[in-house]
């Protein structure tokens, strides 16, 4: 007995569990339901993406990098985009940039009603979370009507978009924006009034302004800190010079916040399309852009639906990019997650996994530890497929 | 309505048995069923519980490494016999009850426990991680719930007079439906019902989210389906007992048909209406609210009858 009361007991989430769809490792150290440690590893779906952009040229690169995320595909594009056009020294032209925006904005919307749906599954609410897919569908719709795709609508191309709105189209999406108000209002409702699941969210996972900042926490996660953290309104971008937006911050730095504070986005997201749809300038929608991108490098910044996505981009002067990086935002809130769960119970635990609307694939990284008994390696590739097969052997 | 049948048909075919289980799977469909169309999905197809259950007694049962086998294989097998074995004490679908004697009900409870209790055993002899938490959650739940839901199925009895259920089942019929008389009462049992069958939101015990499926996650094939089919069972047999005691008895099928579906619905409903409640949060309800409910219910019932021997 004694020899079993030292042993942890570690309950493991993942890399296959139900309560992620995508491949995570997370160990729990519990004492009965009370979390006493957290560790998390990732890297199960590393891609390669960075690696293989070199090989591509920039057109190219741009549909793969869209492929990075199958939530928030624009905003990688847009990312690599801008980069690309300042390095070329090319302006888009402000109808494409405000179309570029619009984009963002629905893609902001669809994003946060699925983290939404999922985070209210975590808690074991599933008709809330049947309710925020259904009428995420209405988003869905009008990006399929706008782009011709569900999820990488591709609407970006290096110097412009590649699609345009009409009139028709303008008053299709002010009749949905209307409409996904009014179930915002009332999910607004729901999180902030309804007993049970108040009981999940209110006073759990609290992350102050100091831990928030240090962790270095992005996105909707920093900002139901307190922390004035948006690259749109830091940094404004594309079309957000023209159309600004409101920065959404609350103090308390619990789950609650974190689900006030994306629902009250959509609001601002809302508010968004309803005046770049109003305001929008006619005009063209593309410039001529080179193959060839001068040399240089530099860095580009954009405010996913989870945070700050940055990019890197170095170019020697060929068709193709000389690196390319990627920073996204889940890789940043990790922190947050092993900081904030400690001393919680283990039933919380997937609803604070969700709190900061994990993406797994986009931020898996190959890690190199070096130790000092071992001198780092190299290999090629004949060695690594026989390191491989001996490994499992 | 008496049935004279031979004993036999009576445990094995109608209306324990056979007709008992299947009725059971049809349960579970208009369970799923209403649940999605709360939640506006489409949901099932009224087999899918019968191809769910056919599909899994076929297949290959897995005993795990370092389990206790005999209770492995023994367990659902038990957990199913008592819900059966409870529903021969009860007046099912407007007929006599196979058996009966003062008291009955006492252990119709008991046997009803003995599925929480399996399950507990059940998830306790695995080693995975995920069933030892599951076991503890199921135990620790049903000591927070089962105190509440005996108060609550006592007062109607208390107020009969009997602790025979087809005898309170009479005494409803006869008078004015007990859930206008004692309302915190009908409250307290229907949440203790959903609580002791581990439906939403009490499913903190096999949470999919947290424990993927609780105590019966190691479980597979024949005992799995033996357990699902004895939870079905305690569905039909918790939901009339709930309709004999609270909502007037059961005089004939077509009163126990109409009056079950209307529980059913209000059940439901309260399943898809809330999040999932923390373990700790369920003992606490219990405890706190429930219990306490429950024994002024009791209470209360005991001071009407006192004074009503005093007026007379």
């Amino acid at each position: 007995m004694t020899e079993a009361k030292k042993e942890k007991f570690i309950v493991p989430i993942g890399p296959q569990h139900p309560a992620l769809k995508e491949p995570g490792n997370f160990e729990f150290t519990v004492d009965g339901e009370i979390v006493t440690d957290a560790a998390v590893r990732l890297g199960f779906v590393h891609r390669g993406i960075e690696k293989a952009c070199e090989n591509r040229n920039y057109t190219q690169d741009l549909y793969l990098l869209e492929r990075v995320c199958g939530i928030c595909s624009h905003v990688h594009a847009t990312a690599f985009v801008l980069g690309v056009e300042k390095l070329a020294g090319v302006q888009a032209p402000p109808r494409a940039e405000a179309i570029r925006v619009l984009a963002a904005e629905l893609e902001r919307i669809h994003s946060h009603l699925l983290w939404f749906g999922v985070a209210a599954h975590e808690a074991g609410f599933d008709t809330l979370f049947m309710y925020t897919w259904r009428d995420r569908e209405v988003v869905m719709d009008i990006l399929e009507t706008l782009s011709g795709s569900r999820v990488h609508y591709s609407v970006n191309i290096l110097g412009g978009v590649k699609i345009d709105v009409d009139q028709k189209l303008s008053d299709l999406i002010k009749k949905d924006m209307d409409f996904l108000e009014e179930r915002t209002e009332y999910y607004m409702k729901v999180v902030t009034t309804d007993d049970t699941f108040l009981g999940r969210t209110r006073g759990i996972g609290t992350l102050s302004k100091d831990r928030a900042k240090l962790l270095g926490a992005v996105g909707p996660t920093a900002r139901a800190s307190g922390v004035k953290r948006d690259i749109r309104v830091n940094a404004p971008y594309s079309g957000y010079k023209e159309f600004p937006v409101k920065m959404v911050i609350d103090q308390t730095g619990d789950l609650e916040a974190r689900f006030v504070v994306r629902l009250k986005e959509l609001y601002e997201s809302y508010r968004l399309i309803r005046e770049i749809l109003e305001k929008i300038q006619p005009g063209e929608i593309t410039t001529r852009i080179k193959r060839k991108i001068p040399e240089g490098e530099v860095i580009s910044r954009v405010e996913a639906p989870r945070g700050e996505l940055f990019y890197y981009i170095k170019s020697n002067g060929t068709e193709m990019p000389d690196r390319v990086k990627v920073r996204t935002p889940s890789l940043c809130n990790w922190g947050t997650i092993t900081d904030v769960a400690v001393g919680h119970k283990l039933a919380d635990m997937p609803m604070l996994l969700a709190g900061i609307d994990p993406c797994f694939s986009c931020n898996d990284r190959m890690v190199e530890i070096r130790s000092d008994s071992q001198p780092s390696q190299m290999m090629n590739w004949d060695g690594l497929r026989k390191y491989g097969i001996e490994y499992y052997r | 309505m008496n049935l004279s049948l031979h004993p036999l048909i009576l445990l094995l075919i109608f209306p324990g048995g056979l007709f008992l289980m299947n009725i059971g799977l049809l349960y579970e469909w208009a369970d799923r069923k209403l649940v999605a169309r709360f939640q506006s999905r489409v949901g099932p197809r009224w087999f899918q519980p019968f191809a769910d259950t056919i599909k899994l007694l076929a297949k290959e049962e897995i005993i795990p490494n370092g389990v206790h086998k005999i209770m492995f294989l023994a367990l659902p097998i038990i957990a199913l016999t008592g819900a059966l074995t409870a529903a021969q004490y009860i007046p099912m679908f407007g007929f006599e009850a196979s058996f009966s004697f003062e008291g009955d009900l006492i252990v119709v409870l008991y046997m009803l426990s003995m599925m929480t209790l399996s399950i507990g055993l059940a998830g306790a002899n695995t080693l995975s991680r995920f069933t030892i938490i599951g076991a503890t959650r199921a135990l620790t739940q049903m000591f927070s719930y089962e105190a509440p839901f005996l108060l609550a199925l006592l007062s109607p009895a208390i107020a009969a007079g009997t602790w025979n259920i087809g005898k309170i089942n009479t005494f409803t019929g006869e008078n004015i439906w007990l859930i206008l008389a004692q309302p915190i009462g009908f409250i307290v049992a229907v949440v203790g019902l959903m609580g002791k069958l581990e439906l939403p939101p009490f499913d903190a015990p096999e949470a999919e989210t947290e424990i993927v499926a609780g105590a019966l996650t190691e479980y597979s094939g024949r005992g799995l389906a033996l357990f699902h089919i004895g939870k079905n069972v305690e569905l039909v047999i918790g939901l009339t007992l709930v309709v004999i005691f609270y909502l007037g008895g059961i005089a004939n099928p077509i009163e126990f048909i109409l009056k079950s579906a209307g529980l059913f619905l209000v059940v439901t409903a309260l399943q898809s209406m809330f999040a999932r409640l923390r373990i700790d949060q369920t003992v606490g309800l219990w405890w706190r609210l429930g219990a306490l409910m429950g024994l002024l219910q009791l209470l209360a019932i005991i001071f009407g009858r006192y004074l009503g021997e005093i007026l007379r």
